[in-house]
């Protein structure tokens, strides 16, 4: 008992929600209209059946009035006579206020003589023992005497109980129908907001793979869980990155620095001179460089990939930057036997950051010499194609297997071939994070030797 | 002696860093936050400083710009555990002479020091000699006693600058950053087989050798 009405004195949530609070703030509005509506129905009605009603006595009395005494008496008894409905009052009575005929008792007292037609309590029936509200008139003729004409207006309330029926009968079901639809969608909007709390408190607690429910059918609730899904998968793709990442760091910074580890605990176990300890103390300070080189590049890559320095960019010539870099790299290339060919056909100008532009074409320029053989040949080639500048870099290497191609674009990945060359694998990811940046594309093909390719969006 | 100022919060490094560079002939004192740290700039007449980019109680970029705004021009080494190439950008713009991202070879930091020690004046000069090198910079010429040296502008640009700092030592990180203007390292020995290549070109076989490879640090231009 107690906890019945504890728990009535709560009202229950579809009532807390818009949807229902909007569903009676529209359901009280509707009602108060009809309601107007129906009292001016009813009001010009009634006004119009009062004055038909007092045309008619008016008429009447003049009738009466104009007739002889003798021939008076005979039309009002004829008059009351014809009224089977039992509606029409009429009497005359002497100036003393004596009732000649009629069927009423008394002068009615609060009829004006020689008035308008007015509304007025007749006494009716026995000795004048009921009355009657009706609309009635007053003649005071030649002779002295008051005629009276009254005429009962039961029918306005009776429009007045039809009007008020209809009311009733039309407005109540209409008023329960809209709150009953009111409840009906605000318990649906209340049930899918809860499942969509359920979904993301799940989300919260760290399971990516939920999705906010969707029914099919293009409504607005529908359209924004799409979009959140959308959101959630990038979100749910970028947390797998940076798990892998996070992976990968562990792994390639492992590597070198469980090999220092290893070399000093052998060093200090089994070197005998100064000599063999200095030995093992360099190739551990090597290591640890290495170690440090990745996290440098790391912290690069991240640098890029997170630059809000887009306002930084101006207009960059890239024929310039092309033969910088290939007089960067012609001495190692020359070195290696390798032939580096230079081959700008034209000038483009892009929108974009010279120094990360110039770091992106020299890390083409350094993996592919570093990969291609002695005697091999590097072309950086700089081209218009399909109204984009095109910056070509080939190489007559081993190439990158298809499988393998989006994957070096990833951080840290190296293609096995290549683990007998230095290098840390992180060149391609950050030519990937320089080039998205712009928004320009980058590709890798893989013919005899490798082609790596960056198409550049040209400055208007 | 050359007085040096470190402001640096971890004890352990600083104590590394006096140590090494009392051995190398410098008299180094030590703060371990920024008021202090600043104080002791104010006040002491150090050569140069060596200046922690993140510290306690007043960052040291702040320090810096406070020291500039003051008018003090001693030359800054900022040391920082940023590493990224607009936290640099941001430590020269405050008025750092030189950027060093930790953890260094501490090689790295001593041929640092040096060279803000040693910066070379603003010279009008048009003609930079060291011994019988000769370099000609409006000719665009350059010569070791009689003998021409043909260099590719690159080549120019990279003893024009070595000569400016003759007898210091130059790190390939220096190097990149000052010639190149290089942001990045690159995996390549790029700095090594440029310098083979003038190297050859400067000290020939029976010539005196001028320029010098310390193993594992970097190159130093003598005059023979």
């Amino acid at each position: 008992m107690c906890a019945a009405s504890a728990s009535s004195s709560v009202p229950p949530d579809f009532i807390r929600t818009t949807t229902f609070r909007w569903t009676v703030a529209v359901a009280g509005m509707f009602a108060v209209y009809i309601i107007l509506l129906f009292a001016v129905v009813y009001w010009r009605t009634e006004r119009y059946l009062t004055a038909r009603s007092d045309a008619v006595i008016t008429m009447q009395a003049q009738t009466f009035a104009s007739a002889t005494p003798e021939r008076r008496l005979v039309v009002i008894e004829e008059f009351l006579r014809q009224d089977p409905r039992m509606v029409q009052y009429a009497g005359l009575f002497t100036a003393e206020g004596q009732r000649l005929t009629g069927n009423l008792e008394r002068l009615p007292s609060d009829l004006r003589i020689d008035g308008p037609a007015q509304r007025s309590l007749f006494p009716v029936g026995f000795a004048g023992a009921e009355t009657q509200v009706v609309r009635g008139i007053a003649r005071r003729l030649p002779n002295g005497n008051v005629l009276v004409i009254g005429r009962n207006v039961d029918e306005v309330r009776e429009i007045a109980e039809i009007v008020g029926l209809t009311l009733a009968l039309g407005l109540l079901p209409a008023l329960c129908l809209s709150i009953a639809a009111g409840v009906i969608l605000s318990i649906r909007a209340q049930r899918r907001v809860e499942e969509v709390n359920k979904r993301v408190q799940r989300i919260v607690a760290g399971d990516l793979r939920q999705r906010l429910p969707t029914r099919g059918v293009d409504d607005p609730f529908d359209k924004l869980a799409f979009v959140v899904n959308g959101m959630l998968e990038n979100i749910e793709a970028l947390i797998h990155e940076i798990a892998g990442v996070g992976d990968d760091i562990a792994h390639d910074l492992r590597t070198p620095l469980t090999r220092v580890r290893v070399r000093l605990e052998r060093g200090r176990k089994h070197a005998t001179t100064l000599e063999q300890l200095r030995a093992v103390v360099d190739q551990s300070i090597a290591g640890l460089d290495q170690s440090l080189a990745i996290i440098t590049a790391l912290l690069r890559i991240a640098e890029i990939e997170h630059t809000r320095r887009l306002d930084g960019f101006s207009q960059v010539p890239l024929a310039p930057l092309l033969h910088e870099v290939g007089d960067l790299y012609d001495p190692i290339a020359e070195d290696k036997h390798i032939t580096l060919q230079v081959d700008v056909v034209a000038e483009a100008i892009v929108h974009g950051d010279r120094d990360l532009l110039f770091e992106a074409v020299a890390n083409l320029v350094d993996n592919a010499v570093k990969f291609t053989p002695e005697g091999g040949r590097v072309e950086l080639a700089l081209f218009h194609r399909d109204g984009e500048a095109t910056i070509r870099v080939k190489d007559t290497g081993p190439g990158i297997p298809e499988i393998e191609r989006e994957a070096v674009t990833k951080r840290f990945y190296r293609s096995d071939k290549s683990r007998r060359t230095e290098g840390l694998g992180l060149g391609l990811s950050l030519v990937a994070a320089i080039v998205k940046l712009h928004s320009f594309r980058f590709t890798i093909a893989s013919g005899p030797g490798c082609t790596a390719e960056i198409a550049c969006r040209q400055a208007q | 002696m050359p007085r040096l100022l470190l402001i640096e919060d971890d004890r352990e490094t600083a104590d590394e860093i006096r140590a090494e560079l009392g051995e190398h002939g410098f008299d180094v004192e030590w703060a371990a936050n920024g008021i202090e740290g600043l104080d002791m700039a104010r006040s002491g007449a150090a050569d140069a400083m060596i200046v922690d980019r993140l510290l306690p109680g007043m960052d040291g970029l702040t320090i810096i710009e406070a020291l500039r705004f003051e008018g003090k021009r001693t030359p800054v080494l900022v040391l920082s555990a940023l590493g990224a190439v607009d936290d640099r950008v941001r430590g020269l713009r405050a008025g750092g002479d030189d950027y060093l991202t930790k953890p260094f070879a501490t090689a790295e930091l001593i041929a640092r020091i040096e060279a803000l020690l040693r910066r070379p004046a603003e010279s009008r000069d048009t003609i930079v000699q060291v011994g019988p090198l000769k370099l000609d910079l409006i000719a665009r010429t350059a010569k070791r006693g009689d003998r021409t040296i043909e260099l590719l502008p690159r080549e120019f640009r990279l003893l024009e600058y070595m000569m400016r700092r003759k007898d210091q030592m130059l790190t390939r990180a220096m190097l990149l950053e000052e010639v190149w203007n290089y942001k990045f390292v690159p995996q390549t020995n790029l700095v090594d087989v440029h310098m083979g290549r003038l190297r050859r070109k400067v000290d020939q076989p029976h010539d005196p050798q001028m320029i010098h490879n310390v193993r594992g640090i970097g190159f130093i231009l003598r005059a023979p």
